[in-house]
C-alpha cells in the first residue's frame, strides 16, 4: 500500500492531506516526515480526512505525535472528518482537543 | 470452525492481518465489520512486534468461529507470556499534550468487543475476544 498522506507547509500552517486509511502500514511513515517539521514554527496542523475511512490505534499515536513533537503545541484541525472518524477520537478521549471543519 | 497457522511471522503482520480480513467469517461482518478489523489489528501487531523478541521461528494460531449472534477470534502464541488484561489503562483524561503516544491498542479492543479472555496454558497465551452480531 503506497503511504497515502501528503505534508505541505504554508507559513505556520502544516496541513496533512490523508488518504482513506491511516494505520500500521503507513502511521509510521507518517510520524516520520512529521519530524521533518519540528522546530519549524508550526503553530496549526490541519489534517485533510476528506478521504478517510479508517483509523486504527497507530493513526491516532500519529496524531498525539504531531502535537506532541512538532514543538509549540499546535493546535490541531480535522477537515471533513467521517463521523465514524470522530467516534473514535472521540472513544481514545482527544476529540476534546481538536476543532473540526467542513470545507 | 476456522484456523489459521501462521509461521514465521517475523515482519509479516499486514499479511497475517489481511488473511483473517479475508476469511468468509470475518468479511461478512458487515455491521462490526470495522470494529472486528481494528482490533485484529492491534492484536497481531502485537503479537508480531512483541510476543518474540528473541525468536524469528515464531507462530500465531488464529481460530475464527461464527454464528448467528457472534463472532468470536482465539489467537495463541508462544511467546513471552503477556495478559493484556493487566495492562494498565492510559488515562485519557490527560491534556493531548501530556498523553503518551502510545498505549492505545489494548484500551481500543477493551472498548470495541464485547468479551474479552486471557488464558496462559501450556506457554501459550490464549486471547479470545467476542462481538455480538
Amino acid at each position: 500500500m503506497e503511504n497515502q498522506f501528503e505534508l505541505a507547509q504554508e507559513g505556520t500552517i502544516l496541513t496533512i492531506k490523508l488518504g482513506e486509511e491511516l494505520a500500521t502500514a503507513n502511521a509510521t511513515a507518517l510520524m516520520e516526515e512529521i519530524k521533518n517539521y519540528c522546530e519549524t514554527g508550526v503553530e496549526k496542523v490541519v489534517f485533510d480526512a476528506t478521504r478517510l475511512n479508517y483509523i486504527a490505534s497507530s493513526g491516532i499515536r500519529a496524531i498525539i505525535y504531531a502535537k506532541r513533537k512538532l514543538g509549540g503545541n499546535p493546535a490541531i484541525e480535522f477537515v471533513n472528518c467521517a463521523q465514524s472518524i470522530r467516534d473514535v477520537l472521540k472513544m481514545v478521549g482527544i476529540e476534546g482537543y481538536i476543532t473540526f471543519a467542513s470545507k | 470452525m476456522r484456523q489459521l497457522h501462521f509461521q514465521p511471522i517475523t515482519g509479516k503482520a499486514l499479511d497475517i492481518l489481511d488473511t483473517i480480513l479475508h476469511t468468509l467469517e470475518v468479511a461478512s461482518c458487515k455491521e462490526v465489520f470495522g470494529d472486528v478489523r481494528m482490533v485484529c489489528e492491534e492484536l497481531v501487531v502485537n503479537v508480531v512486534d512483541y510476543a518474540y523478541p528473541d525468536r524469528t521461528d515464531g507462530y500465531l494460531d488464529v481460530e475464527i468461529e461464527k454464528d448467528e449472534h457472534a463472532i468470536t477470534i482465539r489467537l495463541k502464541d508462544g511467546g513471552v507470556a503477556f495478559n493484556p488484561l493487566e495492562v494498565e489503562a492510559p488515562d485519557i483524561t490527560k491534556p493531548l499534550e501530556e498523553r503518551q503516544i502510545g498505549g492505545l491498542g489494548i484500551f481500543i479492543m477493551l472498548k470495541k468487543m464485547d468479551a474479552v479472555s486471557y488464558e496462559r496454558i501450556d506457554n501459550e497465551n490464549i486471547l479470545t475476544i467476542k462481538k455480538w452480531l
